[in-house]
């Protein structure tokens, strides 16, 4: 997660504060409630980011180079300057442009308009104009002179000698190493020793609001909306690219339409907008199209996964070895990660290479788990083919090899650990041993069940300040910084403030994910919100509640530990008849306000808190035509407390859908001739409809009753529902037709040819 | 975004007629592929000639010697939901249903469906290929995983229809009026393979309308289907498929078509397969020999080899539904 989130353990640790008992039985959270914001998101009065209109506001759009690897050599702007309604165009050479941007270890890599255009789709320029029609024809009227280099897209090629530098210094980024125990002796001594040579796909993000932001400044204040998943880290980075102090810039986000991990860090656009307002003094708006969005606003990329592992009969996993290959396009990210190889399963022997690598194509971003799902893919694939091989089920066999502690971190111990019940729980829900040994074949259609286990690695970022503050007349309005990315978010912190104040959600308001008027959250990504805010939440209602009670002592003459919050009345538990509203405290309309303020407490010491999942696959297989059908999916997931049934069954089904992307349909498509992608529109580029996800999909929760985790026992869920699916499916083709598919998406192009290659055709 | 263009909207087919001749005109029904053509620059347009408004061309009626016509603005869904169709010509009704989404079928019409450009991603995208009046066809050496197999000759796009095959198959004919007068052609010789003209898709000349399409009477016993292979569950073209319209008599084939989709530049009749068909029961035998004499002249390229596989497998299930 290094590119792309906070390192927990490099945040400045402070004395424990007082934590709050966990919650017994608790009345509101964990129901089925609508969501608090569902009438705004389904009559489309919510207003985006991309809805948003200014008075006076411009439209900016940006010049792309279209090449995979050229130099600009000049830059021909008069026509478009001259054209009708053109306020601004904007190049390398603009005053205030020269911005250092995409960060490596080294420093930056490059600038916002850069001269060297290392990928297709490149930000050459920019203008803004009075409508947006007119802001693309002067941008086509743009002439740009390109030297076009030779460029590499392939990321084995890009480690070749002779290959083409997409920056000086070579190809290569990163290398690391991981080991423990003896791997040769392990494989040495191991009764079954196999592997295979894994590959996944790229795959792109698709919100379905595209990246946009819309910036005005107010003197040298400025202000952005902007369809981000984290305002503050969107205004620390503004601060720093336009030398501003912090409270000079103003970042906010009523709404979200997806992000997927994309608009996690800052994007071009978002500065050229700024810039473009500055220069102009008037508000503007750059929204990036469906298809530029393709080129460069994020992608995961390509996974080359070569996996050994080796077992005894008995079922003992003895060593795991993998080396990673993957490119994290033309600047610094991430690309792979051997987490999952390293710490799902209790391994002696384990070893791991990554090699991540520069090419000429768009940048990966954080996506939806980054690198969990390739790794998924090849171990869980690699797991299943092992049980065979000794001939286990392979419920049994994982179950008989799952680690209870953190090998990753020298054994760091789980504050919880609800793996094993996951699998047991999931399997029985699933009907796993008679889906497993039921006919298979119905004319040429075959059947088979397949499952993968999962964990995800992030334990959140543990800061962050909540505001709740009690109206006189009872109703609550609840401050926080952190962005609702489409999963909740709104909706579970109201349950927290309504559980413990007993009001109803009606009643509750909520100012969120706006850096002038709500305190700091870390971004919504990582699945960190709910474990990093509802906590804060928690105790700012907590907070409020202990001054009510107070006053609701001193005039009901009763001691403030016999009085609960109830229904908007302060209740005597011992005289419910006594009870009474709210609004009628004496107390609370002298003061009219009680503001209560909760700050997350830092995460356990010596512990860590993770989420765990396993998945489980039906398919059937059209053995003429190689189509895969998925039948149904069931998640258990181990995320803790479910805080919101309804939104947590929500995060579970669209992972399982993005999984199924994963699995079978979506792959980025690079032109071999040109490095230019064919596919970067919503026709090409395959995304799962309505008709590729299953109608049978099940959740089953599993809690373990983490009273350690944090004060609210939930982990994230996000992340961990998209991580197994795909490897699941895959599990499933297999025990359908006993082809074992190396390369994801198990599209039908590809089956169709792997089945009668078996068939000897 | 759009170019600039000047839109008309004739009050009679005539007229309609005379703007459709003038230079840069393109006509203007559903707007299904013509807008998104404009918006991504594959073309462009001096003079939009809007004809969505012509009742004329709009309606479902039986003719007199007992087949159907169909009126060009006819949408696909109202193919698919129409019962007679649905009952008569499965494999249109079947066609016009799998294409593209429903709200796409809402709007697109069956002319239109017919005189589509192709999907070709290096033609639909910045690619200045043959087909657009450049020097090579990228394809060949490129990501060529969706072109065709059989058919190609420096150019290698697939018809993207999914009625084109169906109405192939049907021995459908279309009615075309234009500057020159009217005259009806069998939908067998409407499409251009890139051999004879790498630079368009159909036999339309300027000012040329498609307005209605006419299936002939089913023939006894005729019994057909459309099977489509798609890479997604909808909103997707073919990636291989197989329209079926063949007439059987006491369990043995007495005629009919066989043609594939997604395979070729123009909808592909598999005429050697037909011909195995010819006379046969559809046992297990004649319907293996029938797939494997559809792939007999296929041509695969580097990432395509699949369609072969793919094209014996469609056909194979095609013909044991009808069986």
């Amino acid at each position: 997660m290094k590119h792309y989130l906070p390192d927990p353990d490099q945040i400045p640790g402070e004395a424990q504060p007082q934590e709050l008992p966990p919650w017994g039985e608790t009345r509101v959270v964990g129901r089925s409630l609508s969501r608090v914001d569902g009438y705004e998101l389904v009559s489309g009065t919510a207003v985006y980011t991309l809805d948003l209109t200014l008075p006076d506001m411009l439209h900016a759009v940006i010049v792309r180079c279209p090449h995979a690897h050229a130099r600009v050599v000049r830059v021909e702007t008069s026509r478009a300057e001259a054209m009708p309604g053109v306020r601004a165009v904007l190049t390398a050479s603009t005053p205030g442009a020269e911005i250092p941007w995409y960060f490596g270890d080294d420093g930056p890599t490059s600038r916002l308009f850069d001269s060297h255009c290392r990928y297709a789709g490149e930000e050459v320029a920019a203008v803004a104009a009075e409508t947006v029609h007119q802001a693309w024809d002067a941008a086509r009227a743009i002439e740009v002179e390109y030297e076009v280099l030779p460029f590499v897209i392939d990321e084995a090629e890009a480690l070749e000698a002779d290959a083409p530098a997409v920056h000086e210094g070579g190809n290569l980024t990163e290398q690391r190493e991981f080991a423990r125990g003896d791997v040769e002796a392990a494989f040495a001594e191991a009764d079954v020793v196999l592997g295979g040579t894994f590959r996944t796909p790229c795959e792109l993000h698709a919100p379905l609001e595209t990246f946009v932001s819309v910036a005005r400044w107010d003197g040298d204040r400025l202000t952005v909306w902007d369809s981000t998943q984290g305002v503050f880290a969107r205004q620390q980075e503004l601060a720093r690219y336009f030398r501003l102090p912090l409270t000079s810039v103003r970042v906010i986000c009523p709404y979200v339409g997806g992000g997927f991990g994309a608009k996690l860090s800052t994007g071009k656009y978002t500065v050229i907008a700024a810039l473009a307002a500055r220069m102009t003094a008037r508000p503007v708006k750059l929204a990036v199209t469906r298809e530029d969005s393709f080129l460069s606003e994020g992608n995961r990329p390509a996974n080359t996964i070569r996996l050994k592992a080796a077992a005894m009969r008995d079922g003992t996993l003895t060593a795991l070895e993998g080396e990673f290959l993957g490119s994290v396009g033309a600047y610094p990210s991430g690309a792979v990660s051997p987490y999952l190889l390293l710490a799902l399963y209790d391994c002696a022997n384990a070893r791991a290479a990554t090699t991540e690598v520069y090419t000429n194509a768009g940048r990966a971003r954080a996506f939806r788990a980054p690198a969990f799902p390739p790794c998924a893919w090849a171990l869980e694939q690699t797991i299943d083919a092992l049980a065979e091989e000794i001939g286990m089920d392979p419920v049994e066999f994982r179950l008989k090899n799952l680690a209870t502690v953190l090998q990753l971190r020298d054994d760091l111990p789980y504050t919880s650990i609800g793996l094993r019940e996951c699998i047991i729980e999931g399997a029985r829900e699933f009907g796993w041993e008679s889906a497993r040994s039921r006919p298979q074949q119905d004319g040429h259609l075959r059947r088979g069940v397949g499952m993968a286990a999962g964990m995800w690695a992030y334990p959140g970022e543990p800061r962050a300040t909540v505001f709740v503050k009690l109206f006189a007349d009872g109703s609550v309005n609840l401050n926080m910084g952190a962005s609702d990315i489409g999963t909740g978010t709104k909706t579970v912190m109201a349950m927290v403030v309504a559980e413990e104040l007993g009001v109803p959600l009606e009643q509750i308001q909520i100012e969120h994910a706006d850096t002038g008027t709500t305190q700091y959250a870390p971004a919504s990504g990582g699945s960190q919100t709910v474990v990093v805010s509802s906590p804060a939440v928690r105790a700012a209602a907590v907070d409020v509640k202990g001054q009510l009670l107070e006053i609701a002592a001193a005039e009901l003459e009763r001691p403030a530990e016999g009085l609960v919050l109830r229904d908007g009345q302060v209740v005597p538990i011992d005289d419910e008849g006594a009870a009474v509203p709210l609004a009628e405290l004496r107390g609370l309309r002298q003061r009219q306000n009680i503001v209560g303020v909760g700050r997350r407490h830092p995460h356990p010491e010596g512990k860590i808190a993770l989420p765990f999942c396993a998945q489980f696959a039906d398919v059937e297989v059209n053995t003429l035509t190689g189509e895969v059908r998925v039948a149904r999916l069931l998640a258990a997931h181990d995320s803790g407390r479910v805080m919101s049934y309804l939104t947590y069954e929500n995060q579970v089904f669209g992972g399982m859908a993005m999984g199924i992307g994963f699995g079978l349909t979506e792959d980025r498509v690079l032109d071999s001739q040109t490095g230019k992608m064919v596919n970067h529109n919503w026709h090409d580029y395959k995304i799962p409809t309505a008709k590729d996800v299953p109608l049978e999909q099940t959740c089953v929760p599993i809690d373990p009753h983490d009273t350690e985790c944090n004060t609210t026992g939930a982990k994230g869920l996000g992340e961990p529902a998209h991580i197994p699916t795909a490897a699941a499916i895959a599990n499933a083709v297999y025990h359908a037709t006993g082809v074992r598919v190396h390369d994801a998406p198990i599209t039908a192009m590809q089956m169709v040819r792997l089945l009668a290659e078996t068939r000897g055709d | 975004m759009l170019p600039q263009f000047d839109y008309v909207r004739p009050g009679s087919l005539s007229e309609a007629i005379e703007h459709g001749a003038t230079d840069g005109a393109i006509l203007h029904a559903g707007g299904i592929d013509l807008l998104g053509c404009l918006r991504d620059g594959v073309f462009t347009a001096d003079k939009l000639v809007a004809i969505a408004h012509l009742a004329e061309l709009r309606g479902i009626d039986e003719t007199r010697d007992g087949g159907l016509r169909i009126g060009a603005l006819t949408t696909l869904s109202e193919i698919a939901a129409h019962p007679l169709i649905g009952e008569r010509y499965t494999v249109l009704s079947q066609g016009a249903g799998s294409a593209a989404s429903p709200q796409l079928r809402n709007q697109g019409t069956i002319a239109g469906n017919l005189c589509q450009r192709p999907r070709c991603w290096y033609f639909r995208g910045d690619f200045h290929c043959l087909r657009k009046g450049g020097s090579m066809c990228y394809a060949v050496a490129g990501a060529n995983q969706y072109h065709c197999i059989f058919g190609g000759d420096r150019c290698y796009i697939v018809h993207p229809s999914d009625t084109a095959p169906a109405l192939v198959a049907l021995d459908a004919r279309v009615r075309i009026v234009g500057p020159s007068g009217q005259r009806v052609v069998p939908l067998d010789s409407f499409f251009v393979p890139p051999g004879q003209d790498i630079r368009r898709e159909t036999i339309l000349e300027p000012g040329d309308l498609v307005v209605e399409v006419l299936l002939p009477p089913p023939g006894m016993g005729l019994r057909s289907v459309y099977r489509k292979v798609r890479a997604r569950g909808v909103w997707d073209f073919a990636l291989a498929g197989a329209a079926a319209a063949l007439t059987i008599s006491d369990g043995r084939v007495t005629g009919g078509r066989l043609v594939l989709s997604g395979v070729a530049p123009i909808p592909w009749r598999a005429a050697e397969a037909e011909r195995a068909l010819a006379g046969s029961r559809l046992d297990a035998e004649t319907i293996r020999r029938a797939a494997q004499a559809c792939v007999a002249d296929a041509r695969p390229m580097t990432h395509n080899g699949y369609k072969v596989d793919l094209v014996r497998g469609v056909v194979e299930e095609t013909l044991r539904s009808l069986a």
